[in-house]
């Protein structure tokens, strides 16, 4: 339970009005020598509490005005899901046709070509859309990273930023390291909530130096996070692990070495291969199924309004105000008719 | 007007009475539906090297351009009424990148404010700065979104190469088709810019020969060569563009404002050029009913008779 909060906390100067009641003596009726009167001490304290109500209505009034409410707060519970972390590639070859068919087959039919950058961006809001409870991150990085939609439960914010990762064209120059190691460094400030993960979406790999590579497993190890790296294949038939039929010019591609220092990671990882939209789809859908673990989940809860309690009181108050001077207006006007 | 004691007793039991019945309307009648004008922006924030020069007053104090174009959007996002829709984009070299589409900006304020605090002269992937480009690659990306959003671009309008003023860049599209509004942040002197590295960190000035003087064409033709050299020597330093902001605006069929004061008219500037929609929203008029019965029960309590009005017997 958090403090109240006020919309409009200048209404408080007001408050001084309050007192107004034990200054003014508008109901009150002046006699000539007020020892003539018996003294009676339950009209005491009528008068006292009626004068005690009437601070109280428009206190309660002048605070109803102020806009009393307990601010948004997060609530959290135990939920199915995981962390994310999304290291999207911008680059400009991102920008090419996704699955394109050899240049040597024969069309068949018609097709709609989607460059890679569209079709990762549509497969991942798929993806998030149906992952009620995770917690989501995105880094935006060219040369250099940084961590544009820090780890948030709003899914509205996470899917603004993927939409907003299809649009245009891509940048010259990224640095999958450098990313990489920001994503670790998001989860470090963090405390532990559940499944932590990094998604790597790339159609590229990167060489890494020696001491990059060393950081860069430290960082993991010790934080034990689950690397995933959908590879959008751009070159056909090379994979990324070795096989009988390699080319010779796939030996020292980047993305085979980032493959092969990724698999030196202990923890876990894995890579996906996406040559066509299928491929792609499962991968993401694969993922999708492995990460339900018990995950700690921040839900808001929006601002309430408190008004009503304040309006509740001054209503009570004045009910009690208004009958008494019914009732006393009843009696007055009946001695007033017997002395006239 | 002197009222006698009964009369008192009665007017007060009626008022007291009044205000009690607007207590219950305050309590239980139903919010009224309200039609409020929204629009949906994108913000594009200018990360370019001249943005780092200290020259733009806000409240009195001088910061530097992009600190000021960080807390004037903040304060803008403030100010808009809920439900408006707002993204944010940054440009560098020769084009915007959107970092987030528009979203709800009450809802998502902390997210949205997050984001802003992140965008940075790092993020810049090249080191050059050209303004009508990147105004036309923002437009052709709002006109992907839906709804279209309008363009709020702020920048000082520091081109870098500089253009050859018969030789604009050629913009494609239709203007006012995306809508927006150029904000022109900066004073009216020339003064040093800060220089960044490959890694985005402020290293030193530029210096007088190391930025190009003469737009690339003019550069390359040699029959030229006199009237270039007359050219003043002057683009490693920068000021606010007004000018070139303005042909610019008129170029794409936008508004220009020059270091706006106060993000409430920014804000109407936006409006004006925005196509807005109308959402409704619920409008509780419980302010009303309870401000009236409040000075109702002050009206009891007034002190008639110091200013000659009550009376006493």
């Amino acid at each position: 339970m958090s403090a109240l909060s006020w919309t409009a906390p200048s209404f408080f100067y007001l408050l001084p009005l309050a007192l107004l009641p034990w200054l003014i003596h508008n109901q009150s009726k002046t006699i000539v020598w007020s020892k003539l009167l018996p003294v009676d001490p339950l009209s005491y304290w009528i008068n006292l509490l009626l004068k005690s109500l009437a601070s109280l209505i428009i206190i309660s009034l002048l605070l109803a005005l102020a806009g009393p409410y307990i601010p948004e707060q997060t609530v959290e519970r135990y939920g199915e899901g995981a962390e994310f972390v999304v290291l999207l590639d911008r680059s400009r070859s991102m920008d090419e046709i996704f699955a394109r068919p050899p240049l040597n087959t024969l069309r068949t039919e018609r097709q709609r070509f989607k460059s890679k950058r569209v079709v990762s961006t549509d497969y991942l809001l798929e993806f998030v859309e149906g992952r009620p409870d995770d917690r989501f991150g995105y880094v935006y990085f060219s040369t250099q990273s940084v961590e544009i939609l820090p780890l948030t439960y709003n899914k509205d914010a996470i899917l603004a930023t993927i939409r907003a990762g299809g649009l245009g064209k891509g940048i010259s120059k990224t640095d999958i390291v450098e990313a990489l190691q920001l994503a670790a460094k998001m989860y470090e400030k963090e405390a532990y909530r559940g499944s932590r993960n990094v998604l790597l979406i790339s159609d590229g790999g990167q060489i890494l130096s020696d001491t990059e590579k060393r950081r860069l497993k430290k960082m993991y190890e010790q934080m034990n996070l689950n690397l995933y790296w959908i590879y959008l294949r751009s070159v056909r038939g090379m994979t990324l692990d070795e096989t009988a039929e390699d080319s010779v010019l796939w030996e020292d591609l980047p993305e085979r070495k980032l493959h092969a220092f990724f698999k030196t990671l202990d923890v876990p990882y894995q890579a996906y291969e996406a040559g066509s939209l299928e491929e792609y789809a499962a991968a993401i859908a694969d993922i999708d199924q492995q990460q339900y673990q018990p995950l700690l989940v921040a839900e808001r809860v929006p601002k309430q309004s408190k008004t009503d309690v304040f309006l509740w009181a001054a209503l009570a108050g004045l009910l009690v105000w208004a009958a008494s001077f019914w009732l006393s207006y009843v009696g007055v006007w009946q001695a007033y008719r017997k002395t006239t | 007007m002197i009222l006698s004691y009964p009369r008192r007793i009665l007017l007060t039991a009626i008022v007291m009475s009044l205000a009690l019945l607007l207590i219950v309307a305050a309590l239980w009648l139903p919010p009224v539906p309200r039609d409020v004008k929204i629009m949906d922006s994108i913000f594009v924030l200018d990360i370019t090297d001249s943005m780092n020069v200290e020259d733009a007053e806000l409240d009195g104090e001088t910061m530097r351009r992009l600190a000021w174009a960080k807390e004037f959007t903040r304060q803008t996002l403030l100010e808009m009424p809920c439900g408006s829709h707002a993204g944010l984009a940054v440009f560098s070299e020769a084009r915007s990148l959107i970092l987030i589409n528009p979203i709800e900006i009450c809802k998502n304020y902390n997210d949205l404010i997050k984001m802003l605090d992140q965008i940075d002269p790092t993020m810049a992937w090249a080191r050059s700065s050209e303004v009508s480009k990147a105004t036309y690659t923002a437009i052709r990306q709002a006109d992907d979104i839906d709804p279209k959003p309008s363009i709020v671009f702020l920048t000082d309008g520091h081109e870098s190469p500089p253009i050859h003023e018969s030789l604009f860049p050629k913009f494609q599209g239709t203007p006012g088709d995306v809508k927006g509004v150029i904000v022109g942040i900066g004073g009216k002197d020339l003064l040093p810019i800060p220089k960044t590295n490959e890694q985005g960190e402020i290293e030193g000035f530029w210096e007088v020969n190391e930025v190009m003087h003469v737009d690339v064409y003019a550069s390359t033709r040699g029959d030229m060569a006199e009237r270039n050299a007359q050219k003043p020597r002057t683009e490693h330093l920068s000021s606010q563009k007004k000018s070139h902001l303005e042909t610019l605006a008129n170029r794409v069929g936008f508004d220009f404002v020059s270091s706006p004061k106060d993000p409430k008219k920014l804000i109407n500037r936006i409006r004006d050029a925005s196509d807005t929609r109308e959402v409704t929203i619920d409008y509780d008029l419980y302010a009303w009913f309870s401000g009236l019965a409040l000075l109702l029960v002050l009206l009891v309590f007034l002190p008639y008779r110091w200013i000659g009005l009550g009376d006493d017997n």
